[in-house]
């Protein structure tokens, strides 16, 4: 693309930043980071259109220079255009510095392996240092700025990469000392020291500070980059500030042990700070507060005392940020810098300044927020939760407790105070004094209530009403002095603007019963006591339907009677059906079922009905924990909000079947050879109980005929069960597989559905002994049997191999029923009834060492290969 | 103590979006370290669009007031500081420093150096103050001596230059953008060694000192038995300081005359090289007796460039400076309204001007007027449904004057008649405005003697004072009216 003129650089970077995702994804996405690179150098471009050029690109890299390559190319082309600049003065030697160190953060690019980076740390430190780095970086005019943002840049990258800067310590000491600029070269060392110690104290170095502290005006010869440094530290980024409770093992610089040189050497580099740290800007002071109170704190041979000199200066100020860092200070040092005398001074001037007229809201409410988590020296209470310090007596608070006219964050801060008094209060006498805290409390709430009750006031105030009751709620939950007139005050706000209703259920969702149940009450007697039939009727209903319960039931159905007719639209019918629904779920019983009926007749709408109908029929059939597992929340899906979907849900879950894993295991118990079919032993464990199981098989192939279900009334897990009987009717006599179902209900109510791991059905589940034989000719009657089977039949010898047990043991074990004729321990006549009507026959004779051969007929030669496989596996299956 | 990202965004209630985005700015390198430390509570920066969506919601400053919207009206969903939490994309943007001042709405995400789950306390956040100072800083800028829309858009205009100065990696090096502004201009200019940061440049030309006081006094009176009237007075005290060299150093010495009400509550600016004690433990706080420290109070300092709020105070003088009395009683469609003032003795009878404006809220407009005054004449703005009564510069020899009389409304209709959540029924006011030049309330001064300048040349030193009202009520006697906690304390 060519050269753009300066209204289609303003047009593109307009639409780049209305959306950047937008605009990278369009078809001018992909060139931009490339064109802005080379316009950078375009001679047509004036510099206020390459300055707002390099804008973008210090705010988003990451967009035009997705990767660390394009990030190192950019990185480079910037330095390129840097040193290419004319040495007249510029607009953009301080942009482009910017840019490049952006690029090379942003990009993940900084390293010692990146060639931008080795181009830009020796320029950077060669700026800052003030050296003269020839006419290609502009005019004397310019240097000073350009030291100050060389000492940005590097105080950038040292905060990326924490302890890059661990070998220039004495340097910059060296320049604070001389002629540099003093906030950003001080910003810069305090930085640079403070990382040096945190990553000392973590890789539990031996501390070479002196050394460090010490070293000469310029980095003696080689590399001044300390990337080893910068390694350990890029483990972990060093938090500048580390939030409070988290400081402790944070910095853990406990463990450096500095020698007495290196301590002086250390405390006189902090002192040099601190002592010039007036010149700096009060936001500068107080950056400079937090990273050197952290960096010596825990240190030993540092007495926090070198900060004392400042702290009357700082605390007289206005400054949120200064005052603010005096209290991290606090918070690091205690005891050992701020004497009781000393906290209850800073408490004082935090109160003034929490309300002094002068300074703005946020101010006052940043410092209410500090006010009351304060860093005490001595705490009492919890960590963590916001309390009036010991030494803010009601005395100190007094200007600072709410009233009607403070906006509404400034009137919620300060009710939280007066709120943590009247907590205090309850605690000692009552003082017999009219106004106490909790009386001033109660009036505050009325007029909150009352301009909450405003007709068409805004919903703010509505919302500020009754955050503020949340608020007195949470804070006095056990003061009944202070929840009966707020309970009796909020059933009067209803009472006046029923239009509240969804903030009446917010707020008994949100609080404990304390407030909760004399709430529901007051509400409850305050809507039935009104039937209404005008737009008020709808709020009504919402409320019965949060409030309704098992009391005053006759009152409830009689509102909801005389309402009904009033319900024409079925928004206003679904209203008190949630109402029902309510009852329902609290076992209300017979007017209910009388006014459903009367609902489900005279309601026109046929939705509505149709909900009556079915509302009187589950009340009529189902038992009440039934009931109300119907109607509560689905344990499926119990975040949606809509009550529609819920309801459905609710029916979803119980009067649909839930599918759920089987807690059910059933297995097949030994067989039973007796009676006219076989019949399968079942044994039944469960692992949670389980009401009315039904337990459904279907037969694989359809070899059987349809089995019945099996009906279980109670299981209990732990409690044995008698063996389920499972009687089969094959269709041929053949092994097969049952599908099995578990149908069940479960404490909660529901009822479930299983699918359970298929039942085998062996072929010897299939055997059946002859009816008895004759006495006495016992082997007639098996000859007979033999005979018969052929010609139709088929005839079979086979191997039958034997266990160590020998043959006596496996007939005994596996056919013992069977056998007709039997010459222990050599010869067995078996015969075996297979249903329908089949007989397998087998002659087991001669049995020698390792098996027995075996001579088989049967009727139907479709058995044979499953007897055959049968006698074969006998000796496996022991 | 980094910022991750700026935004200024105009309200403009009406308009499809509620507001415009008319300045943002985000710091990538920021931002990196905030993915780092806040890992997987993490949530990054949304583009304009989304945010101002966010934030104008959280505000309350979309048109959607109407419906009962639960992630923002539940009774649960609590701010008690400027600090908020934004939902965007399915996460929580927090914290967003934020506030609305003269329809701009002023923004920050601070860096927060840990996990944002569960929330550390804000006091442990240093970027929490620091992201309000460069939120003050840019509201300062924009509102100085800014009059139109041009202006305001040249001056946002200047913005990115200005934190490129100011803020160059979000971490704010000066929340005083003029001084940023300034050190543009004075690029060429040779610094020596103890140059303070604050002061780009040095002074060239006549030495002089200028110090104004300007007390304003606000007020709440009830004229009940059982209802104490309160006032206070607040002091800002300004000056400029011309004078060459690096650092001047300057004490300015502000003198109470021998009946004067102690100064109390004292902040001071930074460049205040050292307090008395006297000083900084002097406060409202306190029972007030005798032996309250009454000046002179000293305040060393060494001066910036530009002009500067020395300090502020507040006092507590023993008597307001004009007692009243409003009662005001509604009769069906017309109330009957009587009003007296008097001035205390002490106070000087010579106003720039002086007024008692009457507003009628939640009526209808004014129809009819019946009234009789002592003194002054009474304007009637009948769609506003108040009343002006112009008092002028002196009041009467006797100090004191009335007002009586009958108002009769119209019917109200609810787009023109302004609506207000105090002045229910017969709740009402009427708020006194005032100016007296060259008279402050405490008695406190400067005069040329207090200063002592260390510098070359003996400079000119002029000194100005002046008192005006503020928040200056009296409440209908005979209706029910918002009190602090303070009046009940009888």
């Amino acid at each position: 693309m060519g050269p753009l003129s300066r209204e289609t650089w303003a047009q593109r970077l307009g639409a780049f930043r209305a959306s950047p995702s937008a605009f990278m994804a369009g078809p001018e996405g992909e060139d931009l980071g490339r064109d802005l690179l080379s316009e950078l150098r375009s001679e047509k471009l004036s510099e206020q259109t390459k300055v707002s050029l390099l804008a973008l690109s210090l705010e988003y890299p990451a967009q035009l220079w997705p990767d660390a390559t394009a990030a190192e190319a950019a990185a480079t082309s910037l330095l390129d255009t840097l040193v290419l600049l004319p040495p007249r003065p510029s607009a953009l030697r301080r942009p482009l510095l910017l840019a490049a160190t952006t690029a090379l953060v942003a990009g993940d690019a900084l390293g010692p392996t990146s060639e931008a980076s080795r181009r830009l740390l020796p320029l950077l430190l060669g700026l800052a240092s003030g050296r003269d780095l020839g006419r290609g970086f502009g005019p004397a005019s310019e240097q000073r700025p350009l030291q100050a943002t060389a000492c940005e840049c590097l105080r950038e990258l040292e905060s990326c990469k924490p302890g890059l800067l661990g070998g220039c310590l004495g340097l910059l000491r060296g320049l604070l000392g001389q002629e540099g600029p003093v906030q950003p070269l001080s910003l810069l060392l305090a930085l640079a020291l403070r990382n040096t110690l945190v990553i000392q104290a973590r890789a539990r170095a031996r501390a070479r500070l002196q050394g460090l502290l010490m070293a000469g005006d310029t980095p003696s010869g080689g590399d001044p980059w300390n990337w080893a440094l910068a390694e350990e530290g890029d483990a972990r980024l060093q938090p500048q500030a580390p939030s409070w409770p988290a400081a402790e093992e944070e910095c853990g610089l406990a463990v450096l042990e500095p020698t007495p040189e290196e301590a002086r050497e250390l405390r006189a580099a902090v002192a040099q700070l601190l002592d010039t740290s007036y010149l700096l800007t009060p936001v500068a002071q107080a950056q400079l507060l937090w990273l050197l109170g952290w960096a010596l704190r825990g240190l030993r041979g540092q007495t926090p005392v070198l900060f004392k000199p400042q702290l009357v200066r700082l605390l007289g100020t206005a400054q949120l940020t200064l005052l603010h860092a005096v209290l991290a200070l606090k918070a690091a040092f205690g005891e050992a810098l701020f004497t009781a005398q000393d906290e209850a001074l800073l408490l004082r001037r935090l109160t003034v300044a929490a309300q002094h007229p002068a300074l703005p809201l946020p101010a006052h409410l940043f410092h209410l927020h500090c006010l009351l988590s304060f860093p005490e020296n001595w705490p009492l209470g919890p960590t963590g939760e916001e309390a009036a310090p010991l030494l803010l007596g009601p005395r100190l608070c007094r200007g600072l407790l709410p009233s009607l006219l403070h906006d509404p964050m400034a009137l919620l801060a300060r009710l939280h105070l007066l709120c943590l008094l009247c907590a205090e209060d309850e605690e000692k006498e009552e003082k017999g004094q009219d106004w106490s805290p909790r009386h001033y409390l109660e009036e505050l709430l009325a007029g909150l209530r009352q301009r909450a009750a405003l007709d068409g006031g805004p919903r703010a105030s509505a919302t500020l009403c009754f955050q503020a009751s949340y608020l007195v709620v949470q804070g006095l939950a056990t003061q009944p002095t202070v929840l009966t007139p707020l309970t009796h005050g909020l059933a009067r706000l209803y009472r006046a603007r029923p239009v509240l209703a969804p903030h009446f259920v917010d707020l008994l969702d949100r609080v404990g019963p304390e407030l909760g149940e004399p709430l529901r009450v007051a509400l409850r007697q305050e809507v039935v006591s009104r039937p209404g039939r005008d737009e008020a009727l709808r709020w009504h209903l919402q409320i019965l339907a949060e409030v309704a319960d098992g009391n005053a039931q006759s009152a409830t159905l009689g509102f909801l009677g005389a309402a009904a007719a009033h319900c024409t639209d079925w928004g206003l019918q679904q209203a008190l059906l949630r109402v029902c629904r309510a009852l329902l779920r609290a076992g209300v019983g017979g007017g209910l079922a009388d006014l459903l009926q009367a609902l489900a007749r005279q309601w026109e709408d046929p939705d509505g009905r149709d909900h009556a109908r079915l509302y009187y029929i589950l009340l009529a059939h189902l038992a009440g924990p039934k009931l109300g597992v119907a109607l509560g929340p689905s344990p499926a899906a119990p975040a949606l909000a809509s009550s529609l979907v819920a309801e459905n849900q609710g029916f979803a879950a119980v009067l649909m079947v839930q599918e759920a894993p089987a807690p059910i295991r059933l297995s097949v118990g030994p067989h039973r050879a007796a009676g006219p079919g076989p019949v399968l032993q079942l044994h039944v464990e469960v692992l949670e109980p389980a009401y009315s199981l039904e337990l459904r098989f279907r037969v694989e192939g359809q070899v059987y005929a349809p089995l019945g279900a099996v009906h279980v009334p109670c299981l209990c897990p732990g409690r044995p069960c008698s063996p389920l009987l499972l009687p089969l009717q094959p269709r041929r006599p053949a092994p097969t597989r049952l599908d099995v179902r578990a149908l069940y209900t479960t404490p909660t109510g529901l009822t479930c559905h299983a699918h359970l791991p298929p039942l085998p059905v062996n072929f010897a589940d299939l055997f059946l002994p002859f009816p008895q034989a004759p006495e006495g000719d016992k082997l007639g009657f098996f000859e007979e049997l033999w005979d018969s089977c052929l010609p139709k039949g088929a005839e079979s010898r086979l191997w039958c191999p034997l266990g160590p047990q020998g043959l006596e043991a496996l007939v005994s074990r596996h056919l013992e029923p069977f056998v007709v004729v039997a010459q222990p321990p050599t010869s067995y006549h078996v015969a075996i009834r297979l249903p329908p009507d089949s007989r397998l026959l087998l002659r087991l004779e001669a049995a020698q060492e390792d098996g027995v051969p075996v001579a088989l007929r049967t009727d139907d030669w479709a058995v044979l290969p499953l007897a055959g496989d049968y006698l074969r596996g006998l000796s496996a299956a022991v | 103590m980094a910022q991750r990202a700026v935004w200024l965004i105009s309200r403009e209630p009406g308009t499809p979006f509620c507001g415009t985005v008319r300045f943002s700015r985000r710091y990538p390198t920021v931002e990196k370290r905030a993915k780092v430390f806040n890992g997987a509570s993490y949530v990054p920066i949304p583009e304009d669009g989304p945010f101002l969506k966010a934030l104008l919601f959280e505000l309350r400053l979309l048109d959607d007031d109407e419906d009962f919207i639960e992630s923002r009206d539940s009774c649960s969903h609590i701010n008690k500081t400027s600090v908020y939490g934004l939902l965007i994309g399915g996460g929580e943007l927090w914290p967003v420093v934020a506030f609305l001042k003269n329809n701009m709405i002023y923004a920050c995400v601070p860096l927060v150096e840990q996990t944002l789950s569960p929330h550390p306390p804000l006091i442990s956040i240093s970027g929490i103050s620091q992201g309000f100072e460069l939120l003050f800083g840019v509201q300062d800028f924009l509102s100085l001596s800014q009059k139109n829309d041009t202006e305001l858009n040249t001056k946002l205009n200047q913005l990115p230059d200005l934190l490129l100065q100011a803020c160059p990696f979000g971490t704010l090096l000066d929340a005083n953008l003029q001084n940023s502004l300034d050190s543009i201009n004075f690029a060429s200019v040779t610094h020596s060694q103890k140059q303070p940061a604050w002061k780009v440049g040095t002074y060239k030309g006549k030495p002089q000192v200028s110090i104004s006081i300007t007390e304003k006094v606000k007020s709440m009176q009830y004229d009940k038995q059982d209802i104490a009237d309160t006032w206070q007075v607040v002091g800002t005290v300004t000056c400029k300081c011309d004078l060459e060299g690096i650092m001047p150093n300057v004490t300015i010495s502000l003198s109470l005359p021998t009946n004067g009400s102690p100064l109390q509550d004292i902040l001071v600016h930074p460049c205040v090289t050292s307090l008395d004690s006297a000083i900084l433990t002097s406060s409202s706080i306190d029972a007030m007796d005798d032996s309250a420290f009454s000046g002179p109070y000293k305040f060393p300092l060494t001066p910036p460039l530009e002009s500067f709020n020395l300090c502020y105070y507040t006092s507590q003088v023993p008597v307001p400076p004009i007692l009243g009395f409003y009662q005001m009683k509604e009769e069906e469609i017309q109330v009957k309204i009587t009003v007296n003032l008097k001035l205390h003795e002490s106070v000087k009878n010579n106003f720039e001007f002086c007024e008692a404006h009457i507003p009628f809220y939640n009526r209808g407009p004014i129809t009819h007027v019946e009234y009789k005054v002592s003194f002054g004449q009474l304007e009637v703005f009948r769609e506003k449904s108040s009343l002006v009564w112009i008092i002028g510069q002196k009041f009467p020899k006797s100090m004191e004057i009335n007002l009586s009389g009958t108002v009769t409304f119209g019917a109200k209709s609810h787009e023109k008649q302004s609506f207000d959540e105090i002045c229910i029924g017969g709740t009402a006011y009427l708020k006194l405005h005032f100016r007296i030049l060259d008279y402050t309330l405490t008695g406190c001064y400067a005069d040329q003697h207090s200063v002592q300048v260390f510098a070359s040349g003996k400079p000119k030193i002029s000194t100005h004072r002046k008192l005006i009202s503020s928040d200056y009520y009296i409440w209908n006697s005979k209706a029910p009216a918002p009190v602090s906690y303070g009046s009940l304390l009888l």
